[in-house]
């Protein structure tokens, strides 16, 4: 079984921290389970339209919302899809860039109160000829929900580096 | 009723706001400018990340940045999607649901200070087969700074009320 560490020793008896595997350590097919999951509020779903000019009162005006087929204010894609990628961050710690999405489909809806969590597999590795010391990998990340339910599926393009070319090994950090 | 009106007269002198494209309204070709544009802070840069649970020191941690990569703190993109999407909220607003984005692509770092605007093209709009009286539209999004510099593009599908349906009138909007 690989294993993949989470501290690098710097001292007698002294770790730290250090999150993310180098891009070697990838490899096609791989699946990983994110943790911690989190529960999503109405609240957040209602901050996170007022922080990004999001004017959608299905998101946030309870009694517009109890007249549509949700019954509910909906929460808002932008916060599923900003939760589900930035619960992947300790796995892809040494990416370097995130290049895009093929896509991002909300397949299922999410209200407040609803808890995700996020699995990755890795689809495609590849390597980046402008930039030897990074390769790419093409992942996709599902976000799922308390029952199961795959409520968002991200397909991107991130740049991750090689063994020893990571920012941490670079500044000691 | 004008496509465009900002306001419905509800009883001789009185009007409502109103904003958005009812499906029918929706012309195929015709690019929409979004007003505001949002100027990024380095205030919210930390904030964005950390309540989506990414603790990439990237944008957690100020010393770090300016070692690897220096400059004012970098913006999660994924905080610039959101904000993209929320500025299309008030043309886009007879909203069903968001379905997905397709073929994101984050063609420059967003930094603190940098304010961006965006503008879409309908590139396609198709009635629903299971869904009567509401039609699916394909558009072209494009973000760019004051200066013309293209930082994101992307496409997204939505499902779209029709004329009449939707719960506007019986909800007060």
């Amino acid at each position: 079984m690989p294993e993949f560490t989470a501290y690098v020793p710097t001292g007698e008896k002294r770790w730290r921290e250090r999150f993310g595997l180098d891009f070697e350590q990838f490899a096609v097919g791989q699946k990983f389970q994110h943790r911690p999951g989190l529960t999503l509020s109405q609240q957040d779903s209602r901050d996170e339209c007022l922080d990004t000019l999001n004017q959608q009162m299905l998101h946030f005006d309870q009694q517009f919302a109890a007249h549509t087929e949700w019954k509910q204010c909906l929460m808002d894609s932008t916060l599923t899809t900003k939760v589900v990628m930035g619960m992947t961050w300790k796995t892809f710690a040494k990416r370097t860039r995130l290049l895009g999405f093929d896509e991002i489909a909300l397949t299922k809806p999410v209200f407040g109160g609803d808890t995700i969590y996020a699995e990755s597999e890795i689809l495609e590795l590849s390597d980046w000829p402008e930039e030897p010391r990074v390769g790419r990998l093409k992942v996709c990340t599902s976000g799922l929900n308390q029952r199961g339910e795959t409520v968002a599926r991200l397909v991107y393009d991130v740049l991750v580096a090689r063994t020893g070319q990571d920012y941490f090994a670079r500044i000691n950090y | 009723m004008n496509r465009h009106a900002s306001h419905v007269e509800i009883s001789p002198g009185v009007f409502r706001e109103r904003m958005g494209l009812f499906f029918e309204d929706i012309e195929v070709g015709e690019t929409y400018e979004h007003r505001p544009g949002k100027t990024f802070t380095e205030e919210e840069s930390s904030p964005q990340a950390l309540r989506a649970l990414d603790q990439s020191p990237e944008f957690a941690d100020g010393h770090y940045h300016r070692k690897v990569i220096g400059g004012l703190m970098t913006i999660n993109p994924l905080h610039v999607l959101a904000v993209l999407t929320g500025m299309m909220t008030k043309t886009f607003s007879k909203v069903v649901a968001n379905l997905a984005w397709k073929n994101v692509r984050f063609l420059e770092p967003v930094r603190a200070g940098d304010t961006l605007y965006a503008e879409s093209t309908v590139l396609e709009k198709r009635e629903s087969k299971s869904r009567p009286g509401q039609g699916i539209i394909l558009v072209r999004t494009t973000a760019s700074t004051p200066d013309g510099l293209v930082v994101c593009t992307f496409e997204r599908h939505i499902l779209i009320y029709g004329r009449g349906q939707g719960p506007y009138e019986a909800a007060g909007y």
